[in-house]
């Protein structure tokens, strides 16, 4: 079967000065497929936060490739991982993901502007993304002006206005409370399910981590676990 | 894009409602008082070049060959009928004033003082010189007898002579003897011109002519024209016409004024600088500040795939949202300011008597050119586009993930 992401021999270190090395990932080997569902676990400091970022481009592997659709991500330079990002994957992060002086549906529109889509097909996706998400009510609402979890709500919404292939979220629940949480994970769920987009999530929340088809757990860099059920 | 980029910049601004205000005060206060100074400066010189030009040289003005060097009255330039048909000829020419000038003594019971007698024609002058605009006390005639002298205010001063008051001149006529005449003063004027305030006495043409024993030839022609672009050319054109002749620019006869104007551009080029750094350094600090708060929103931009040039763009017009409004404010301010004295003047009276030894008015005019705005408001953005570079760079090595990370 042919794999959506790989993983090969991903190792990264951390030298914050001479005498330090954090080997933060070990030989990391994973496959993911097409419209997986996947949780990231471990303790903190396990190294999920750098395997996620390295994943997205948003960092730099010491060693190994990671290839994504077939496209090895690894070799890119910044130009084009910002192209990468900016066109296939969608980023929610633990807080704070939104544009503070724009409102909802300016937050929502960004990327789709950023991709240049032209302001009626804007207005249009903005529509249909906040009534499946049930935020429409939310649209004119400044981040701030939003609880924690209608703001990862919203940076849901954004993360699939994008049209990603690919939906990255380092550990979106860990501000929430569990109402919050599952109100979340539903939503993700969701779109795994009927949008088909692969999403990989990390938590150490075990009501969260349940919910996920494919677990990976992380220790000390390196995988400790991997399973798939069905 | 870019109307995004707008919208993000307007809103952080007002976010920093207090900072961009004071920012935007500074760079107004800053150009309103520079504009100011412009307006006020150039409105002086060209008061004095335009008194000059007025009183004395005309756009262009006409001596006989050497008589600069040695002005007497054997160098009077003698056959004017060619000249005349000359300057009839040429459109372009306003007014053409011929005078006729010799050293003397003017002398009352109780002063005597080195002057220089002007015989001029009144009817020629009022479209040339308007002295009538000049006068302060008494008439521009000088009788049906010819025997009236128009004197400036200061010399009037010296002698202590008022209007109908007697006053003697004597000069060294033609023939090398001394010659008297006794005038009544007519009317005394104001030129701001020292050489007139001071040391001049203009008579009737003829008069002088009686009192020198020159019944014909002329020592000065000043020449005005309608269009100061075709000073020079007219100039070239006299010179081949009357290769005998020394014809000489007012700005060769008043190299001072010209000076002055030189002086204006690179003062205002100082100006610029002074706008340029003002604008900078302030919008410099405002957006490194800015930067440095909001490094996770730019953080967040750039990992969801925003571009570098992008967030340039968003910085890029915040700096500019900053200097334009003070621009906009300034060159309000400015330019109301300048109309108020561009129409009433600005009255500097309280330092008249130094005023008048540069030959200017109680009362100067603001002049106002676009060139002020145009500049000033290049340097303006000049200064938005420069002040943004080191934050911009400081953005460059940040790490997206860190800034995110970063709070
Ligand atoms: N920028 C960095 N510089 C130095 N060490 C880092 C950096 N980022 C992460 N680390 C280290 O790498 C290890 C893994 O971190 P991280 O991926 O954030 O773990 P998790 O997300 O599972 O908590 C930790 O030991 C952490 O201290
Ligand atoms: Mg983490």
């Amino acid at each position: 079967m042919s794999d959506f992401l790989k993983i090969q021999q991903i190792n990264k270190t951390f030298q914050p000065d001479k005498e330090v090395r954090i080997e933060a990932l070990q030989d990391i080997n994973l496959e993911i497929e097409a419209g997986d569902f996947v949780v990231i676990s471990g303790p903190s400091g396990s190294g999920k936060t750098t395997l996620l970022n390295i994943v997205g481009g948003l960092e730099n592997a010491t060693g190994g490739t990671v290839i994504l659709d077939g496209q090895n991500v690894t070799g890119l330079a910044e130009k084009e991982l910002s192209h990468l990002r900016r066109n296939h994957i969608g980023f929610i992060f633990q807080a704070y993901n939104l544009i503070p002086v724009l409102n909802v549906r300016e937050n929502i529109e960004f990327i789709m502007k950023l991709q240049g889509t032209t302001q009626r097909a804007c207005d249009q996706g903005v529509e249909e993304i906040a009534k499946k998400l049930h935020i429409d009510d939310l649209l004119k609402k400044l981040p701030h002006q939003l609880s924690g979890g209608q703001q990862q709500r919203v940076a849901v919404a954004r993360a699939v206005a994008a049209e990603p292939k690919l939906i990255l979220a380092d550990e979106p629940t860990a501000n929430l409370d569990s109402q919050n949480a599952a109100t979340l994970m539903d939503m993700l769920e969701h779109l795994n399910q009927h949008e088909g987009i692969t999403i990989i999530f990390s938590s150490h929340d075990p009501m969260v981590i349940e919910r996920a088809k494919h677990s990976i757990v992380l220790k000390d860099g390196k995988v400790v676990s991997n399973e798939r059920f069905n | 894009m870019f109307k995004t980029a707008t919208k993000i910049g307007i809103t952080s601004l007002l976010r920093r409602r207090t900072r961009s205000a004071l920012l935007i005060l500074m760079i107004a206060v800053s150009l309103w008082g520079l504009l100011f100074i412009e307006g006020i400066y150039d409105g002086m010189t060209e008061q004095m070049i335009a008194n000059a030009i007025r009183s004395d040289s005309g756009h262009i003005s006409i001596f006989a060959d050497g008589y600069r060097l040695n002005p007497d009255l054997s160098r009077w330039i003698e056959n004017t009928i060619e000249l005349d048909e000359f300057l009839n000829e040429r459109q372009q020419i306003k007014s053409t004033v011929a005078r006729l000038k010799q050293d003397g003594l003017v002398a009352t019971a109780h002063y005597s003082r080195g002057i220089a007698i002007l015989g001029i024609d009144l009817e020629r002058e009022a479209n040339h010189s308007h002295l009538e605009g000049y006068l302060r006390h008494g008439e521009l005639n000088f009788g049906e007898r010819q025997r009236g002298a128009i004197i400036g205010f200061k010399l009037a001063k010296k002698l202590k002579v008022a209007i109908g008051n007697k006053i003697i001149l004597s000069a060294q006529n033609s023939a090398g003897e001394m010659a008297s005449t006794a005038l009544k003063v007519k009317g005394i004027i104001k030129t701001h011109n020292m050489a007139f305030d001071e040391n001049a006495v203009f008579i009737a043409a003829a008069k002088a002519r009686e009192l020198l024993s020159m019944p014909t030839g002329i020592s000065q022609i000043a020449i005005s024209i309608a269009n100061e672009g075709e000073i020079a050319s007219l100039q070239q054109q006299l010179q081949e016409e009357f290769p005998n002749l020394t014809i000489k620019r007012w700005d060769e006869l008043y190299p001072a004024l010209q000076q002055s104007r030189v002086l204006m551009a690179g003062f205002k080029q100082v100006i610029n600088i002074i706008i340029f750094s003002i604008a900078a350094l302030g919008i410099f600090g405002v957006m490194l500040v800015s930067v440095l708060e909001r490094m996770r929103e730019f953080g967040i931009m750039l990992a969801i795939g925003t571009k570098f040039s992008q967030i340039g763009i968003i910085i890029l017009v915040e700096a500019s949202i900053l200097g334009c409004a003070g621009f906009g404010l300034g060159a309000l301010a400015g330019f109301s300011t300048l109309y108020y004295f561009k129409i009433y003047g600005l009255d500097l009276s309280v330092f008249s008597s130094a005023l008048d030894e540069f030959g200017l008015d109680a009362i100067t005019y603001a002049i106002i050119r676009p060139d002020y705005f145009f500049t000033a408001l290049a340097a303006i953005i000049l200064a938005s586009v420069f002040s943004i570079i080191i934050p911009l760079r400081i953005l460059k090595k940040t790490k997206p993930v860190d800034a995110i990370n970063a709070i």
